[in-house]
């Protein structure tokens, strides 16, 4: 099954992207396709540039080599047709959490009463209902995480980036995000990137998994899941395909340096 | 339920600030030592160790406080002083904050006068009032003049420090969400400053009431300077330390309204407490 029907066509275009800090080189020679409704996972060690990447794509720092296209035109520089979920959160802390929430909104210029029905909608969606005027100071750190997803899903982009969005979360919360996350994905066709250092959300929230090398990033190797929408995530955890692929992930990050045998399920598709 | 719960912490805690103030050892500390110097230094002046022509004594001072509160004499020389510090202020807030901006937001600015203003800001102000007499004279605007250099310099270089240090990663998120620059200043920019701001409005209130004082004693003598020094020259010490005690107490209101105001624009930054 194709991960999308309509979207075949990129919605998302990186060619060769290079990036340095000064000497540094951090990416080498990334080409990703994103397609309309596709979530890209993507995990790779601590430090191998993954922040950078989303960065690269949102138009926030410019690479020397390569370039990034949206829906066939050159990015170069933030548009409001893509949202980012930041790695460290990047709320306002003297703004209270609906007003953090809005920010986009506002900075749309859409009318108040717009603006009060999405973050109402979207706070709920996260479990925050009830804190909207609390500071994020007086948030705890998975309280806050969902704050900035929240921020950004209320923008409602076409195009996700999300940074390590559920790293602080309990397993719980994590889970019924995730769901929320699929199902959003369905109601609302989004390009999603999502980076995490979880395999097992990688492959349960992925169309397509992408494994990165260590410092310059480079890519290692991607493969789809072929999961499909309307998945059911606690059906999919119980299968062989999903076993068998997560094996495969974790022996390949556990050593960076030898590909791992191939997948037999996967083969055999 | 957790909507008006800042509320109702605020409330607990209100009342746990004075519960605990009531059981803090440093209120009594403060109480005692108190008691211990003025008690000690009315006790010197009743019994004649402090010769009224070169000092005086709290009892003495709080009559001649009085006195001149009821001669109406330090009420118009209060007045006096006040129109140079107000005007001072007035002249000193808005214009240091301009400044500050300015000079933290384009860097040509900043490189065109940061050396006239950092060689103010260590320049002793005192040093610049027999310039300032010589050309904009010794009355209202000289000693105006006077004050809002005293006043004017750490606001200048708090908001330039306030600009400076505005967060880049928030910065980012402005940037990410396609803000324009009037959103920017007003989502990031000036929420950043205003504690930066608020710190050196409390510095600048003390300096300007220095500045005051050396406007009336340096230049055309008025207001509480005048009348301090005019009955000091006439040995009457007890008149003359009155106005200083007045000094004393405007001083410390105006610190208590910048700490208020501190508070007030900060609340975001405390975590509630449970
Ligand atoms: N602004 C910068 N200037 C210089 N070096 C940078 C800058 N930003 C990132 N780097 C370097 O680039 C490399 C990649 O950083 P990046 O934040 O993209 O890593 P990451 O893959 O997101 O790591 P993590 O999983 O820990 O979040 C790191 O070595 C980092 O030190
Ligand atoms: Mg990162």
């Amino acid at each position: 099954m194709s991960s999308s029907d309509n979207g075949t066509n990129p919605t998302l275009r990186l060619q060769g992207v290079g990036k340095w800090f000064g000497s540094l080189q951090v990416l080498d020679g990334i080409d990703i396709d994103v397609k309309t409704q596709e979530i890209l996972t993507v995990l790779g060690p601590s430090g191998c540039g993954k922040t950078t990447l989303l960065r690269i794509v949102n138009g926030l720092i410019f690479c020397e080599r390569g370039k990034v296209s949206f829906k066939g035109e050159v990015v170069d520089g933030p548009r409001p047709e893509m949202a980012m979920v930041f790695q460290n959160f990047g709320l306002f802390p003297w703004k209270r959490l609906d007003q953090n929430i809005g920010y986009a909104l506002r900075i749309q210029g859409k009318a108040q009463s717009e603006i009060d029905r999405l973050v109402s909608h979207y706070t709920e969606l996260v479990g925050l209902g009830g804190f909207e005027a609390n500071y994020p100071a007086q948030l705890s750190g998975g309280m806050q995480q969902r704050a900035g997803l929240a921020r950004a899903l209320a923008a409602q982009p076409d195009v996700l980036l999300m940074d390590e969005p559920f790293g602080a979360l309990d397993a719980l919360t994590r889970e019924t995000l995730q769901e929320e996350l699929l199902r959003i994905n369905e109601a609302e066709p989004k390009a999603m990137i999502f980076i995490t250092h979880s395999i097992d959300e990688a492959l349960l929230l992925g169309d397509r998994v992408l494994v990165m090398t260590p410092r310059p990033g480079r890519i290692r190797f991607q493969f789809e899941t072929g999961f499909g929408r309307g998945r059911d995530l606690e059906e999919i955890r119980g299968g062989k395909r999903f076993q068998a692929m997560r094996h495969y992930l974790w022996e390949a990050m556990r050593n960076p340096e030898v590909e791992p045998e191939p997948i037999p399920e996967l083969a055999s598709e | 339920m957790a909507t008006d719960a800042p509320a109702a912490a605020g409330v607990t805690t209100d009342e746990k600030a004075l519960w605990e103030r009531i059981k803090e050892p440093a209120i009594y500390v403060r109480l005692i030592s108190l008691a211990v110097v003025i008690g000690g230094w009315e006790l010197m002046g009743q019994t004649g160790n402090i010769d009224p022509v070169t000092f005086s004594y709290p009892s003495a001072i709080s009559v001649a406080f009085w006195d001149l509160i009821a001669s109406g004499k330090m009420v118009s020389a209060a007045y006096e002083s006040s129109q140079i510090l107000v005007a001072g202020l007035l002249i000193a807030i808005p214009l240091g904050i301009v400044l500050g901006i300015l000079m933290g937001r384009f860097q040509t600015f900043e490189y065109a006068v940061d050396t006239y203003v950092f060689a103010l800001y260590a320049t002793p102000v005192v040093a610049l009032a027999f310039p300032i007499a010589m050309v904009l004279g010794v009355d209202f605007v000289g000693k105006t003049t006077i004050v809002v250099f005293f006043a004017i310099m750490p606001i200048i270089v708090n908001v330039y420090h306030g600009v400076r240090n505005v967060d880049l990663s928030l910065l980012e998120v402005t940037r990410s969400f396609c803000s324009t620059e009037s959103q920017r200043w007003r989502d990031l920019i000036f929420p950043s400053v205003v504690p930066y701001l608020v710190a050196g409005l409390g510095l600048a209130c003390g300096r300007a009431l220095v500045g005051m004082v050396v406007a009336e004693f340096l230049m055309s003598i008025s207001g509480l300077g005048a009348l301090s020094q005019d009955y000091i020259a006439d040995l009457e010490l007890d008149k003359g330390l009155a106005p200083v005690v007045l000094l004393m107490i405007v001083g410390i209101a105006l610190t208590k309204v910048v700490n208020i105001c501190e508070t007030k624009f900060s609340s975001w930054r405390v975590r509630q407490e449970s």
